[in-house]
């Protein structure tokens, strides 16, 4: 991913994010990001349309009830069930991702987006992702997070 | 004047955020309810009175603009006003849904002063006490 198009997605990303959860993020190195033990989930989905590919926005589990608590306006410890939790980040990758589009081809581009699946992420996976040059990696409220952009070449 | 409203999204998340919006920014609420897609959206549109529809466009089953086309084929849409919510707004899309009959079109994520300003538009409600 070139460094414009890598900057254009972290100012989308960043800004859409912070007026959705009310959370503050930055962008940050890949190296620099910690793996902390704990599972780490992925909210993807794919799109098509004028451009084709897919997002993933990838969180340690424990970010979950911070990023759900916010969008809803509600306390961490309210969100008692884990389905609440997916169906959160699920839906800020889904708000995030009609923006990127946007930001990548334009406000009058025509897409689809599909159904957002979340799930655990494997651990070697999780590896893969911090070596991949479609990864960028952000803090939020000073947690780790990455961003996955897959694009099909045309 | 209390509006019934039926918000239409396979998200529990989002269909909470626009009540909440709803709530927050004062809107005259009588009962809302909620439908997951599109075809579950008709049928509490058959069931119930409804004053307005907040409804997504990606959505399994039904998504947004089929459920749209079907408002549209039975005539619905000219007394029901609907108003889309969605992050998937190309500006094609969008056109092609005011075409068919749409009121209004909300990008998330939105405030509660937006839900207000397009509530207060696409029901022609003029003065807040």
């Amino acid at each position: 991913m070139s460094e414009d198009r890598q900057q254009a997605l972290a100012s989308t990303f960043l800004h859409i994010v912070e007026k959705l959860t009310f959370m503050f993020g930055e962008p940050v190195a890949l190296d620099e990001i910690e793996l902390s033990p704990e599972p780490w989930v992925e909210a993807r989905m794919q799109f098509e349309g004028a451009v084709n590919g897919s997002l993933a926005v990838i969180v340690p589990e424990s970010l979950q009830p911070e990023i759900a608590a916010n969008i809803l306006g509600l306390e961490a410890a309210d969100l008692t069930t884990p389905d609440m939790l997916a169906d959160a980040l699920r839906e800020m990758l889904n708000v995030v991702c009609g923006h990127v589009i946007m930001t990548l081809a334009g406000a009058e581009a025509d897409f689809k987006l599909l159904a957002p699946q979340h799930q655990v992420v494997p651990r070697e996976r999780l590896a893969d992702l911090l070596e991949d040059a479609d990864s960028m990696g952000f803090t939020l409220d000073d947690e780790p997070l990455l961003l996955h952009l897959e694009l099909e070449r045309g | 004047m209390a509006f019934n409203i039926l918000l239409v999204d396979d998200s529990l998340t989002v269909r909470s955020v626009i009540a909440k919006a709803l709530r927050l920014a004062g809107v005259d609420i009588g009962q809302i309810y909620e439908a997951c897609h599109g075809a579950e959206a008709l049928t509490v549109l058959e069931r119930e009175w409804i004053d307005l529809v907040f409804a997504d466009i990606s959505m399994p089953v039904m998504d947004g603009e089929e459920f749209v086309d079907r408002l549209a084929a039975s005539g619905a849409i000219e007394h029901l006003p609907v108003v889309i919510v969605s992050s998937a707004g190309s500006g094609p899309r969008i056109q092609r849904l005011k075409d068919k009959g749409v009121r209004a079109y909300v990008q998330k994520p939105f405030t509660p002063e937006q839900i207000r300003e397009v509530v207060d538009k696409v029901m022609g409600v003029t003065n807040h006490e």
